[in-house]
């Protein structure tokens, strides 16, 4: 039979520095890479690749029918080109300005007094009409100081223009549904209204979305929209209190889902603004 | 039925939010590690408020779900704020400094916004304030003084000393107090000779004997300021002016106790953890390992377990809910890190052979913990066998120790226990603090011990 081990303290010969934890890993799912489809990338080829070359040809065709023609085409060519990378310049602008917010959180997260307040002031940046708090900013020496300022100053100015752009969105729709001569068509114009809106609330917290910049701006304001599931409640009663109007209670309970669609406009107004704010809210 | 009817009472508070404070009693002696598993616990909670993976248990219980933690503001409240940055900053430092000696109580308070989840998912996060009580270990044991008349306190303490091992220590007290003649009269330097000579008594049977069980805890560490008259006495049996004089002093340190410690924090608990240093007291010897047992159940039986119909009728009365019972309670060792992986399993089990729940309602578990985690688990060979060891670095010394203090036993050490010798705990070193404190501190078992007492609040 074994006897237990006798107790010991031994010191290694040689000196050490601090021990360290082993990092613990949460599981993470493997986030969906689309560009590293080969199909969607051959069609991306394609369909750049072949315009591209039916231009170079037209031109060197014009050319050989006559140098004037060509050069002419090639003007055109070039500045349609030109539009085009200007075009694709502002999407990757305004899709940069959605990523930003993402870094934004995360430095507002590290806890670094100075990294935050750093982040703050990038923040702010885009939004020049709330440069008073500047001063302030510049005084307050720790993470939860800074972002208790934003929260009450520039985030909370935010949230209250979202609210007023929300509640104009809910009464045009609730007039756009009462007015639309088919049903078939509320789909259509009430969608147009939200997405009109969501560009609006994004161009209040300082970004200019081009159709790309907007697509990926609904996917986060969609996926914003479980965590403002919540306001649904609140949304309900002030969507009961606007629709009280005499003339709106006539005209929605005239038209089926008109109070629907105003109620969706509130929520969405705040999901975008969830989804375009770098400061979370509880 | 009945947990059916009690399930959905509790199910129709969380959604109604009637209770929005849950409050968790520390208990634990000196030098049990109370400061540091606060200190780690804020920290840690609010790095997993910053997505950092600092307390798996904590994460897999909230499936998925973004936790957010911030510290409570004080409001208008008289107890100081628990100063969680100065203490994450000294164990971040380098070289790290321990938390020293806590002198006075302290408040910790956090925000807890927690997703819900399935249908309720709609009310939004559910905010719960969570409340904790930093304060000298000392003073624990002058809980169960509220329950004492000072004749039954002072009969108690004098046939304790009497019956102590160190005798020679207890001498110049029991011969002081003995020695006073029948009907003594209240005199002031009286008073001070028997208080002094108590209170010295008290220092040496801590530092000397190394007992625990030591009552009143503020002759041990009194509070910061100039003290009152009234924490001078010693016990005294019999009928005399000085033994009046004595009480009266006596029932005001009890209510001192009742107003800065019992009414803001352990009159009104949810949940109870209890700390105990098991490991130092088997060093210690078994003397002091009976006298941490018993110091340790005094203090849970003076706590409120169960609500009478007095509670109802008085909450009814001022129209409010009824003070809560102890709904869960955790027994943690601590200093787990400091014995071998294999050990560990003992260390639990031994810990849930000296403790117990009174009757009633209230869910306990028992853990192996370490707040601030010190050391990695290594395997040693010696004598061509592989012995499971920890290895970690003592503070002041470069290199790293490699170290097994002895078995430790899975219930009530034995006589033939006590003929080997248990090594020390030496002084560790922390580990070094991913991103200074900001990612977390790193644990052993406190993820499970907060994921146990906040099951309610987490889903």
């Amino acid at each position: 039979m074994n006897a237990a081990p006798e107790p010991f303290l031994l010191l290694e010969p040689e000196a050490a520095p601090r021990l360290e934890a082993v990092p613990a890993l949460l599981p993470t799912a493997e986030p969906v890479r689309w560009l590293r489809s080969p199909t969607l990338a051959g069609a991306a080829i394609l369909g750049i690749g072949i315009p591209v070359l039916w231009a170079l040809w037209l031109v060197s065709a014009l050319f050989d029918r006559w140098g004037t023609l060509g050069w002419a085409g090639l003007a055109i060519l070039v500045c349609g080109i030109g539009l085009i990378c200007v075009g694709i310049g502002r999407e990757l602008r305004g899709l940069s300005a959605l990523r930003r917010v993402d870094q934004l959180r995360v430095e507002f997260a590290s806890g670094e007094a100075e990294r935050v307040q750093r982040a703050a002031r990038r923040w702010l940046q885009g939004l020049p009409q709330h440069s008073e708090i500047l001063p302030a900013l510049a005084a307050a020496d720790t993470p939860e100081a800074v972002l208790a300022l934003l929260r009450s100053g520039p985030s909370q100015a935010l949230q209250d223009a979202t609210e007023v752009l929300g509640r104009t969105a809910a009464l045009q729709s609730v007039a756009i549904v009462a007015a639309t001569p088919l049903p078939a068509m509320d789909v259509l114009t009430v969608g147009w209204c939200g997405v009109r809106l969501i560009r609006q609330v994004a161009a209040l917290h300082g970004m200019r979305p081009g159709v790309m910049g907007t697509l990926s701006l609904l996917q986060k304001t969609a996926l914003a929209a479980a965590t403002v599931a919540a306001t649904e409640i609140a949304v309900n009663a002030a969507t009961h209190a606007m629709v009280s109007h005499p003339l709106l209670r006539h005209l929605a309970g005239d038209v089926a889902g008109a109070g629907v669609a105003a109620r969706r406009m509130i929520v969405l107004a705040r999901a975008a603004a969830v989804a375009c704010s770098p400061i979370l809210r509880g | 039925m009945v947990a059916t009817i009690l399930s959905a009472g509790r199910l129709a508070t969380d959604m109604l939010q009637l209770r929005r404070t849950i409050r968790i009693g520390i208990t634990g002696l000196a030098r049990a590690g109370k400061t540091a598993l606060l200190t780690s616990l804020a920290a840690n909670l609010l790095a997993v408020s910053a997505g950092r993976p600092a307390l798996p248990a904590v994460s897999d219980q909230l499936r998925g779900r973004r936790l957010r933690v911030s510290i409570a503001p004080a409001a208008a409240s008289n107890i100081p704020r628990f100063d969680v940055a100065s203490h994450v900053a000294a164990l971040a430092a380098d070289p790290p400094r321990w938390p020293a000696r806590t002198t006075a109580v302290s408040m910790l308070a956090l925000d807890v916004d927690v997703p819900r989840e399935g249908l309720l998912a709609p009310l939004g996060p559910q905010r719960r304030r969570l409340e904790f009580l930093d304060y000298p270990g000392e003073w624990l044991l002058d809980l169960p003084l509220l329950g004492q008349s000072f004749a039954d306190w002072s009969e108690m303490t004098l046939r304790r000393l009497e019956t102590l091992n160190s005798s020679e220590i207890a001498r110049p007290f029991l011969g002081f107090v003995r020695g006073l003649p029948l009907g003594v009269q209240a005199d002031e330097a009286l008073t001070l000779t028997g208080h002094r000579l108590y209170a010295e008594l008290l220092r040496r049977m801590r530092d000397e004997a190394g007992l625990a069980f030591l009552q009143p805890g503020r002759f041990l560490m009194p509070p910061p300021g100039a003290p009152p008259p009234w924490t001078e006495f010693f016990p005294l049996p019999g009928r005399s002016p000085l033994a009046d004089l004595m009480q009266v002093r006596f029932n005001a340190y009890a209510d001192a106790v009742r107003r800065d410690l019992m009414s803001p924090m352990f009159g009104d608990l949810d949940g109870l953890v209890v700390l105990a240093d098991l490991l130092s007291a088997l060093h210690q010897g078994p003397a002091s390992f009976a006298d941490a047992r018993s110091a340790l159940a005094a203090a849970a039986d003076a706590l409120r377990w169960d609500r009478s119909w007095t509670d109802w009728l008085a909450a009814f009365a001022r129209l409010k809910l009824p003070p809560q019972a102890i709904r869960r309670v955790a027994f943690a060792a601590t200093k787990a890190d400091h014995i071998a992986a294999r050990q560990r399993g003992n260390l639990i089990a031994l810990m849930r052979r000296l403790t117990h729940v009174p009757d009633g309602s209230a869910k306990s578990a028992v853990f192996a913990i370490a707040s601030v985690r010190c050391t990695e688990d290594v395997v040693e060979t010696l004598a061509g066998r592989p012995v499971s060891a920890v290895r970690g670095r003592i503070i002041g010394e470069p290199r790293p120790a490699r170290y097994y203090p002895g078995e430790v036993p899975d219930g009530v050490p034995d006589d033939l226990f006590w003929q080997h010798r248990f090594l020390a705990l030496p002084d560790f070193e922390p580990m070094r603090l991913p991103e200074a404190g900001r990612g977390g501190i790193p644990q052993l078992g406190l993820d499970a011990l907060i994921a146990f007492l906040l099951t309610e609040i987490l889903g």
